[in-house]
């Protein structure tokens, strides 16, 4: 029996063919991997399996039987959940709101609270999701809102579960935990499909692997057939190597200088502690952490102006805590945010508009205060040609195009600014292979032309193969660091959890 | 490449036709189902809005105070700024204005251009209040411009009716004393005139339509070919992207906020400096909520509030039409520019999201 099986789906957007004939299907107690890169369908593929999108043709079976998903509610009525990539939470609502919320129960207009707490609870430990039902989701950082989502799902009762890239949030170990739940959900007999850009990740926890490309699907592969170079492959219709050629280290002097950094949250709890690290010329400084042990907060006090109890932030020597944003930006620190759609383009903007964003207020961009638009869009051409930016002109608005492509607009624009220091901030998050080893190689020239280069990433991979020392944050503390070549994987992640003293 | 640039360009300017067109028909059912057939509707809308020269001359002349009305929420809107006080700042403005023209004593050539600018700074001086609370203490300019108005009617009402009020001045109405001649706004009929079209006597088509041009022009260099218009629409669009960028997004929205104020300070220039020749509490009132909704039909662009004031100038004519020639009231207008707000949203929505489609797939 197949617990689902989604059989000739075609979708077409005005001019697109996002899902071409597709077939996918799924057997109770299975993990089926969906890989593919960015834009080459799966999104689309599991909003039409949620209701969010009605396929243009092909069938759905649940079962065995046909049915017709018309929105999401639909889904979860007939046992499919999503956990989704951009959470789809109420900040200011407490975790048990959020998971409540959409089949709350009452009685006599009373929210009943109680019993779906201790269900919830029971849910918790069956699958080993701990997480305290009383904080605001706003206050959680993001890995913990992430189990939230899957609390949500289950708590419906889902049959069938989609993980949309549910480990790009994630440490190892959290990894590991994550892949224990979906394992005890596979012998309770659920499906899930487990979509993520991570190849050793799927290699380890799938079944059967699905490779999407242009909206097709190329092939699918049994687990004992398949590898990580023929997923690769697969996947981008080329070979790709993600090993990152370098030269050795030749670390300058002291470019980022971090003192006893102290700051608490609003809520008072400290979230740096007496944090102090130094980023050299001609280096790649690369932090490892559980998403929200100061990351964040660590990359926003070099960026831009916040409150600190103590401790000093000093670019070349100089201290910058009394600069804005823009004059950190004019004397040299570049910045790839976290986040791209919220912090790193206007998305409804030209491409050539949000390359010169940040500079915009400088020469050659503007006369005066007039904006030399005949320059600003011959300097547009020039990074787009020079970053390989797929885009039919530099007038195309930012939303026009894939996430990698968006990706590489921000990388492209920070780098030819020419910081001193550029602070990268998830800069591979959801993005495609072909985009991921580009930008790879973009942040080792920078380091070659003797940048201080500050990588903050959660995809632990990344910061080993990357960087040249690595620091490992814990609690808002660099709690040790390694020079490259002494880091295992297990070490640092090892480290990450808080234990200072590895095997 | 040219012809799909033009061929979005096309779409985008068909989306509003379209939302007017449908909140017609709508206006038409709710004619019959009063009683009235469409064809006589339609028939008492045309004799009063486009059978005569005089009839669109006087269009042209009620959408002067509407685009800037218009053109000062579009101005804040930008930079997401809701300057719900324009009304409030155009009474305040105008009686600045007219202070300026009443109590000094200069040639024209100045007196003009400095009521003018007179009127601008009340405006803004009265925004500032509001724009000041909003960026240093976060209070939402919505609540705050809401009671400002309130507060602006009510001293103008004092200042009209006690210290400012002309004495011995014959009126039926509490006014100020009478604008200096060397202030007051002549009219350009000629200059239509001359160039063959016929505007009648009557019709206002006055200096305060130079001021307009002017403005439209200004704001719109100001939003798309300076940088400070730049972060203006980028701060508009997105807070945390402005910030990131390290845009000074408190000074930005300040700025919008006082030259929207500005802008609204000079919506009652055609009634006072050409019409009355005096500052009344009687001026009209509503013109700073009519601008929002010609700000959101005309996209908060200085060329899309040039069409919407035009259309709700029409609009306005076409009500008095209605009342005279049918059994549909004037008020009918308010719901018709209600409907027509939403229907445009939603087709602009409708385009803007088909337009995104052919781009992606373009990029694809």
């Amino acid at each position: 029996m197949t617990l689902l099986k989604m059989d000739g789906i075609t979708k077409v957007f005005p001019g697109v063919r996002a899902n071409d004939q597709v077939t996918f299907d799924l057997a109770p107690g299975e993990i089926h991997a969906l890989v593919g890169e960015n834009g080459a369908g799966k999104t689309t593929l599991m909003k039409i399996l949620y209701g969010l999108y009605r396929p243009d043709a092909g069938t759905i079976r649940l079962r065995d039987e046909a049915v017709s998903i018309k929105n999401p509610r639909d889904a979860i009525a007939r046992g499919i959940g999503m956990v989704h990539q951009h959470f789809m939470l109420v900040p200011p609502f407490t975790v048990l709101e959020n998971i409540i919320l959409g089949k709350e129960s009452q009685t006599a207009g009373v929210l009943r609270l109680e019993e779906p707490a201790r269900e919830i609870a029971e849910i918790m430990t069956r699958n080993g999701l701990p997480v305290d039902l009383s904080a605001r989701v706003e206050d959680l950082p993001v890995g913990l809102q992430q189990r939230v989502e899957i609390l949500k799902v289950l708590y419906r009762g889902a049959e069938v579960l989609v993980f949309d890239e549910p480990t790009a949030v994630l440490t190892p170990q959290e990894v590991v935990e994550l892949f224990k739940t979906f394992r005890m959900m596979r012998d309770q007999g659920k499906g899930l499909i487990f979509i993520s850009h991570k190849l050793d990740e799927v290699l380890e926890i799938a079944d059967r692997i699905t490779v999407i490309r242009r909206g097709q699907v190329v092939k699918t592969l049994q687990r004992a057939e398949a590898s990580k170079p023929l997923i690769a492959e697969l996947m981008v219709g080329k070979p790709v190597f993600l090993h990152v050629e370098k030269a050795p280290p030749s670390p300058g002097k002291v470019i980022l200088e971090l003192k006893g950094l102290r700051q608490r949250s609003p809520r008072g709890n400290l979230v740096l502690e007496d944090l102090s690290l130094q980023v050299h010329a001609g280096e790649i400084y690369g932090l490892a952490g559980v998403e929200g042990n100061g990351q964040s907060e660590l990359v926003r006090a070099i960026t831009e102006q916040v409150r600190l109890e103590s401790g000093d932030v000093a670019l070349e020597g100089v201290s910058v805590l009394s600069w804005d944003v823009r004059t950190r930006r004019d004397r040299g620190i570049g910045h790839i945010p976290e986040d791209r759609h919220r912090y790193g383009l206007l998305l409804p903007f030209s491409l050539a508009e949000n390359l010169v964003l940040g500079r915009h207020h400088r020469s050659p961009f503007v006369r005066g205060s007039v904006v030399d638009s005949a320059k600003v869009r011959s300097y547009a051409r020039e990074s787009i040609a020079s970053f390989d930016i797929r885009t039919p002109s530099e007038l195309t608005p930012a939303n026009a195009l894939s996430g990698g492509n968006q990706q590489k607009v921000i990388v492209a624009r920070e780098m030819r600014f020419d910081p001193i220091l550029l602070v990268a901030s998830q800069p591979t998050r959801g993005v495609d292979v072909g985009a991921t080893e580009f930008i790879y190689q973009q942040l080792v020239a920078a380091r070659s032309r003797g940048k201080a280069v500050l990588l903050v990433s959660a995809d632990l991979d990344e910061v080993l193969s990357l960087s040249d020392r690595i620091g490992v944050i814990f609690k808002g503390r660099i709690i040790r660091e390694f020079a490259q070549g002494e880091a295992t994987k297990e070490q640092v992640g090892l480290c990450m959890t808080g234990e200072r003293q590895s095997a | 490449m040219r012809r799909t640039k033009s061929k979005y360009r096309v779409l985008e300017a068909l989306s509003p036709i379209l939302g007017v067109l449908a909140s017609i028909v709508v206006l038409l059912l709710i004619a019959m189902a009063i009683g009235e057939m469409p064809g006589k509707t339609l028939n008492a809308i045309y004799k009063f809005t486009l059978a005569n020269a005089s009839r669109l001359a006087t269009i042209f002349s009620l959408a002067i105070p509407l685009f800037l009305a218009g053109l000062a929420v579009a101005m804040a809107f930008q930079a997401n700024v809701f300057n719900i006080g324009v009304e409030g700042q155009y009474f305040i403005g105008g009686l600045v204005g007219a202070l300026a023209g009443i109590y000094l004593k200069l040639p024209a050539y100045l007196h003009l251009p400095l009521v003018v600018i007179a009127s601008m700074i009340g405006g803004a001086l009265w925004a500032a209040i509001p724009a000041l609370l909003k960026v240093r203490m976060g209070i939402h300019e919505v609540i705050s411009t809401i009671m400002f108005n309130n507060i602006a009617a009510a001293l103008v009402n004092f200042l009209v009716n006690g210290p400012l009020s002309g004495r011995g001045e014959k009126s039926l109405e509490p006014q100020t004393l009478k604008i200096q001649p060397t202030a007051l706004f002549g009219k350009l009929n000629h200059w239509f005139n001359a160039i063959g079209l016929n505007v009648p006597a009557h019709v206002y088509l006055d200096y305060s339509l130079i001021v307009a041009i002017v403005m439209g022009f200004l704001v719109w260099f100001l939003l798309y070919r300076m940088r400070q218009g730049f972060e203006i629409r980028a701060v508009g669009t997105s807070l945390e992207v402005s910030q990131y960028a390290g845009i000074r997004v408190k000074r930005v929205q300040m700025t919008a906020f006082l030259a929207s104020g500005a802008l609204a300070g000079l919506v009652g220039l055609q009634e006072i400096f050409a019409i009355r020749g005096v500052y009344t509490f009687e001026i009209a009132a509503g013109l700073g909520f009519d601008g929002i909704a010609i700000a959101l039909i005309g996209g908060n662009s200085p060329i899309g509030v040039i069409f919407s004031s035009i259309l709700f100038a029409f609009l306005k004519q076409a009500g008095y039409g209605l009342q005279l020639y049918t059994a549909v009231p004037n008020a009918i207008i308010y719901v018709i520019s209600g409907l027509m707000i939403l229907f445009i949203v939603v087709t602009n929505e409708i385009t803007s999201r088909y337009i995104r489609a052919l781009r992606r797939k373009e990029a694809a």
